[in-house]
């Protein structure tokens, strides 16, 4: 490992081993999260990952299926919204520090050493920012063509069908549990693997594809951040005064959040602090900008 | 506006959009969710069955094994999975559910995967709780995996039995649901449903 693999590894060790109680608290056979809160309900269902789908409840809400927010999958939708909603005070903590699903193909891509120039990276925040809301708005069109029988002949919902979070949920019972767990491979979940794991995973610069492109949870979050920024709430900004413009806070970020003047897109940024780690031209700050001090 | 940020936009909305189609065109043949209704009888043809609860979409299964995508049909084209998250009692009385395949071949094996809200007993696929009527088993996951030997997949026919849905406490078949595996036939509308909810 190199000096400066290490120096990321110390500095960042708080987000990394938010990355385990992540996984521990919400995949199966740990879920202790959601069995925790299972059991003071009386819920004798054993969770999974899927017991707190990050996509059905913005699924049900657009395709106008509001009833099930209120139904057995109440716990579902109480996590989306209380993502969505911290995310206005905190920022995208819950996708930058405790998302298994992001966590799994960040570390992946960690872990194996493929060199930069094998990665993808796009350096243009804005054009990343463009897609990234158009998967969301296709997501959203999806729902509601569905939701509202306007054309579920011919769209199929694309929640289940591509989902990393049952892939994942598949690879952990595999090792936890039974090894047949990955027994069972449809299209949907061969795409969503290669996607997730190998392009967005291993292949994207950062190891954070699917989450940029891929996941309307971390798009609204995104948003409901760039609105809690605005707001004065908790978010990252950059000092020009003290920058040298060496970029290597453009090479850490995970999330392409930081433009190419070095400023910080919040729609993309989870504030997972790599760069304030690596540059003290970065600060979290709350309330007034650090232009104004 | 730059021309390449409304052309990833667009893009990534036709993406999508090809994935939902793509979504709702193996819908129909790999992992088929269905929903469930009990009593229905004997599904004989698409069906809106009404009672307590709200009304439910029922129809035989048939899953046809040449409308898989590319990566099944290449990767593992012998496992093909069922599912279901829905059991309503859309009739009176509460009822103990037991469910059956019919049918079956020897040489197909179903592994069953289950996990609910009730209690379940894994030798007899019997869940302990009795549905209310008007109710639905909460947190319901069941997925049937069938292993299809080598052999069968150039068979017009795979697979023609079903499931039966039984009360537990009486033997009585309360919903029979026709199932096949076909290759190649003419798939009719079979799922009632295609996604997870």
């Amino acid at each position: 490992m190199s000096l400066r693999a290490k120096e990321t590894l110390v500095k960042n060790r708080w987000r990394y081993i938010a990355f385990v109680a992540g996984f521990f608290l919400f995949v199966a056979p740990f879920a202790l999260l959601t069995r925790a809160v299972y059991f003071l309900v009386g819920n004798t269902a054993e969770p999974t990952l899927h017991s707190v789908c990050f996509r059905m409840p913005i699924d049900w809400i657009f395709g106008g299926r509001f009833y099930s927010i209120f139904g057995s999958s109440w716990f579902m939708a109480a996590f989306v919204f209380t993502v969505i909603i911290s995310s206005i005070f905190f920022g995208a903590v819950f996708c930058g520090w405790l998302c298994p699903v992001g966590a799994v193909s960040e570390a992946l891509s960690r872990a194996v050493p493929i060199p930069k120039r094998f990665r993808i990276r796009i350096r243009d925040t804005t054009l990343t920012v463009s897609m990234r809301y158009g998967f969301l708005v296709g997501f959203i069109i999806i729902a509601f063509l569905v939701g509202y029988k306007l054309a579920s002949d011919q769209f199929g919902s694309i929640c289940c069908r591509y989902c990393s979070s049952s892939v994942l949920q598949n690879f952990a019972s595999a090792l936890f549990e039974d090894p047949s767990a990955v027994g069972y491979w449809h299209s949907g979940s061969i795409i969503t693997l290669l996607f997730w794991l190998l392009i967005g995973g291993l292949m994207f610069s950062g190891g954070r594809g699917w989450c940029l492109f891929f996941c309307p949870l971390g798009a609204l979050s995104g948003l409901a951040h760039k609105i809690g920024g605005r707001l004065g709430f908790y978010r990252v900004e950059h000092n020009k005064g003290i920058c040298t413009g060496c970029n290597r806070c453009q090479s850490l970020c995970p999330m392409w959040a930081i433009k190419n003047d070095h400023t910080v897109e919040r729609t993309l940024c989870v504030n997972c602090k790599e760069c304030i780690h690596a540059c003290d031209a970065y600060k979290l700050v709350r309330g007034k900008s650090i232009e104004d001090n | 506006m730059k021309k390449s940020y409304i052309l990833g936009f667009v893009l990534m909305v036709a993406a999508t959009l090809s994935l939902g189609s793509y979504s709702a065109a193996l819908g129909n043949s790999e992992l088929l969710h269905f929903w469930i209704a009990v009593p229905a009888g004997n599904i004989t043809s698409p069906i809106v069955v009404r009672g307590a609860g709200p009304p439910i979409s029922m129809s035989p299964i048939v899953v046809d094994l040449q409308s898989r995508g590319v990566l099944k049909n290449l990767l593992q084209p012998q496992l093909e999975g069922l599912s279901t998250h829905w059991i309503y009692n859309i009739g009176k009385k509460p009822v103990k559910i037991r469910l059956s395949l019919t049918n079956l071949p020897p040489d197909i094996t179903v592994d069953w995967d289950v996990n609910s809200g009730f209690g379940y007993d894994e030798a007899t696929h019997t869940f302990t709780s009795m549905l209310n009527p008007g109710s639905s088993i909460p947190n319901l996951g069941i997925d049937w995996i069938f292993h299809i030997p080598a052999y069968y997949l150039d068979e017009p026919v795979i697979y023609r039995g079903g499931l039966e849905v039984i009360d537990a406490d009486t033997n009585t078949v309360l919903t029979f649901i026709p199932i096949e595996f076909v290759n190649g036939a003419v798939s009719n509308d079979t799922s009632g449903g295609g996604s997870c909810h």
